[in-house]
């Protein structure tokens, strides 16, 4: 199974050549294509209506459109759950519902991001292709960088947690256990590794985003940058490249798409920056724009002449 | 029935060595209450301002947090003495 991420300023085609790549590799290969952009085309694209779940479109084709705002929900009710469970006796006094709050707590949407990337890549093993169709750069980034930089987050807690649990142990050793009849709430800490509920945690955590990281990082995936020949797309993707060779990602692709007659030159200009600046052993495909393509309503925007499938 | 001589001077010695016990792990006490909320600030110190972690990181363990949660609230109760209590531990007079 193999993975792409497809990323890139807003408005440059990702979703088109994302779905293109996907049409052409599905004529020999199982694909599913998911779209994580909060803005969804997919199903315009494809000209079908999708749902939060995967719905086939031809014999080797799946295709899914992802509701972040329903995966952030679940996420919170599932944690608002365990909350809920462990401080029972609130029950009592009907107060459970002030967890309810952390329903808005920032941040979250990156992570359903995540959890919903992992839970494709884990579901999808039956697939010989996963594609991402991911949201504009500022967003890509972030979440892609969420691994690596809960990595280090949780390393450090685990750390702290670590000399907590040694000096509770110090304390234990001293102390002695309790008496008959004692009751003394210092003493009942747990000292053990394995008795922490935190450090349980953290490990759990810390095992779920390296393997993750390892993934992202690792051969079977890949990460094609699409521009268009002007120079927003170019800076805005140069910044793309230094960020995913910051976080060790591999840039497999660079596609430049909407090439005409009239920007062809700046086409040319624009490629020979990137490659000569940043990425010299990455290929470049270059997809013409069609003009007529906004009039034909009938026609698949999916089905484009240019191979995208060769370079990968 | 009253205590034995034997049975009294073993109650004073036990007092006597956890007194002693007591005092050499005063500061490891201290220790671990300050880092139990060094740990606890790091993970919701967006509460009061500082720098976070991924807010889901500490989302996913609050739930474990309650002891921590306390220390914090005890720690923010006697900040204002500080000093004092460190005198305290170390017997300064």
């Amino acid at each position: 199974m193999r993975v792409i991420f497809y990323t890139g300023k807003g408005g440059v085609g990702k979703s088109t050549m994302a779905a293109a790549t996907a049409f052409q590799l599905s004529k020999n290969n199982s694909v599913l294509i998911t779209s994580l952009d909060p803005a969804h085309n997919l199903g315009d694209i494809f000209g079908v209506t999708l749902k939060d779940k995967r719905t086939k479109f031809a014999h080797n084709l799946f295709l899914a459109e992802v509701d972040l705002q329903k995966r952030s929900r679940e996420y919170l009710e599932r944690e608002i759950d365990v909350l809920t469970r462990t401080y029972s006796y609130l029950r009592a006094l009907n107060l459970e519902n002030y967890f309810n709050v952390l329903k808005y707590s920032p941040g979250i949407e990156e992570y359903a991001l995540l959890t919903c990337i992992e839970e494709t890549v884990r579901n999808g093993t039956d697939f010989d292709y996963l594609i991402f169709d991911t949201p504009p750069t500022g967003l890509t980034l972030r979440f892609l960088a969420l691994p690596r930089v809960t990595i280090t987050w949780i390393e450090r807690l685990m750390k702290i947690r670590r000399q907590i649990l040694d000096k509770r142990y110090t304390i234990q050793k001293v102390r002695g256990g309790p008496k008959e009849g004692e009751k003394n709430p210092e003493i009942k800490l747990k000292y053990e590794e394995g008795d922490d509920d935190v450090l349980n945690r953290l490990k759990a955590l810390d095992e779920n985003y390296k393997s993750l990281n390892r993934f992202l990082q690792g051969e079977d995936c890949s990460v094609i940058i699409v521009f268009n020949p002007d120079l927003l797309a170019l800076r805005e993707s140069e910044r793309l490249i230094e960020g995913l060779r910051d976080l060790g990602l591999p840039l497999r692709l660079l596609i430049d798409n909407k090439v005409t007659g009239d920007n062809l030159e700046t086409a040319g200009e624009v490629e020979k920056s990137l490659v000569e600046g940043f990425g010299k052993d990455i290929p470049v495909r270059r997809v013409a724009l069609a003009a007529t393509i906004a009039c034909q309503l009938g026609r698949c925007l999916y089905d484009i002449p240019e191979d995208l499938v060769s370079a990968l | 029935m009253n205590p034995s001589f034997s049975e009294k001077m073993k109650h004073i010695l036990e007092g006597f060595l956890t007194g002693r016990k007591e005092s050499v792990i005063a500061l490891t006490c201290k220790e671990v209450q300050e880092l139990e909320n060094i740990f606890s600030l790091l993970l919701l110190g967006s509460f009061v301002g500082f720098p976070a972690p991924p807010t889901f990181l500490a989302v996913e363990l609050l739930p474990y947090m309650e002891r921590e949660m306390q220390v914090l609230q005890y720690r923010a109760d006697t900040s204002g003495d500080m000093l004092a209590e460190l005198c305290g531990i170390l017997g300064v007079d």
